[in-house]
């Protein structure tokens, strides 16, 4: 019997690896986004900045669209500030976007206010 | 009015500290990992034992041990857990698999304090070596076992939907 239980227990745990992986996939660094580089422009509706990383969204044409920004000290490194990021501000994302078809998803690399350059990732090139 | 305590709760000075800090938000989400390692680290091979693996050794060493370190490790995951919950409580309480992840500790703690007073009712430390467990703990463990991992994918997939 308890063969049978460890079988169970490894053919749980592959299943929870699959699980996990897929999920790893859809989120974090940039395996989830499409390779192309995107580019929008839109004014900022509301904003949520803070750890993990900051979500702005950006109101394009008439559709809401999340742009994922940095963590705090991203932000503060290229001197993006919460006013930059406040409500009513037009805001240039260049990033990728998510390879889900129909999600309405950024990950920003290099964001543009007022003409100038805020380069979240200048080891990517945007 | 829920809501309302939920955003004062992520305006307070504590929090907001946290979800703009460059390293404290990692760290408390260090001790988090720190907390689920130890009371999973703890509780497999603790309900392993219940259902019959290992029986050379003596059931109360695994169950004296392995519950004092999963209690401890629950208790810093339920801490830390908290003030990350606290950076963004609207959201979190709202998502269908936070509440799934919350039912599911509650279930868990539950279990863990009835399999605890089984343990005590059936005497299970002068049971003879090697005989295996009553079917109440052992159906108890496999539980404990199947809420716990469920537990922690749960939280791990919170993070990405």
């Amino acid at each position: 019997m308890p063969q049978l239980r460890f079988t169970y227990l490894v053919c749980f745990a592959v299943l929870a690896a699959f699980l996990a992986a897929s999920a790893a996939q859809a989120h974090h660094g940039w395996a989830w986004a499409t390779d192309e580089e995107f580019e929008i422009t839109g004014v900022i509706q509301s904003v949520r900045l803070g750890n993990p990383h900051g979500e702005v969204t950006l109101r394009v044409n008439g559709e809401d669209w999340v742009v994922e920004v940095g963590q705090p000290w991203r932000n503060d490194r290229v001197g993006l500030t919460k006013e930059m990021l406040s409500q009513g501000r037009e805001l240039t994302v260049h990033g990728h976007r998510s390879a889900k078809e129909g999600e309405r998803l950024v990950k920003a690399e290099r964001v543009v206010i007022d003409g100038k350059d805020y380069d979240l990732y200048p080891g990517r090139a945007s | 009015m829920i809501e309302q305590a939920l955003v004062s709760v992520e305006n307070l000075a504590l929090v907001s500290a946290l979800r703009n800090s460059t390293f404290m938000y990692p760290l408390v989400n260090a001790g988090h990992i720190l907390g689920i390692s130890l009371l999973v680290g703890s509780i497999v091979p603790l309900d392993l034992r219940l259902l019959g693996f290992w029986r050379a050794y003596p059931v109360m060493v695994f169950v004296d041990v392995l519950r004092v370190t999963a209690a401890i490790g629950l208790a810093l995951a339920v801490v830390c857990g908290a003030l990350l919950f606290a950076t963004a409580a609207a959201d979190y309480a709202r998502s269908p698999l936070f509440q799934a992840k919350m039912g599911l500790v509650v279930l868990g703690v539950l279990n863990a304090f009835t399999l605890g007073r089984m343990m005590k009712r059936q005497n299970i430390r002068s049971l003879p070596m090697e005989s295996s467990m009553p079917l109440a703990l052992r159906a108890g463990g496999l539980l404990s076992l199947g809420v716990w991992i469920s537990v922690l994918i749960l939280g791990r997939l919170l993070g990405y939907f």
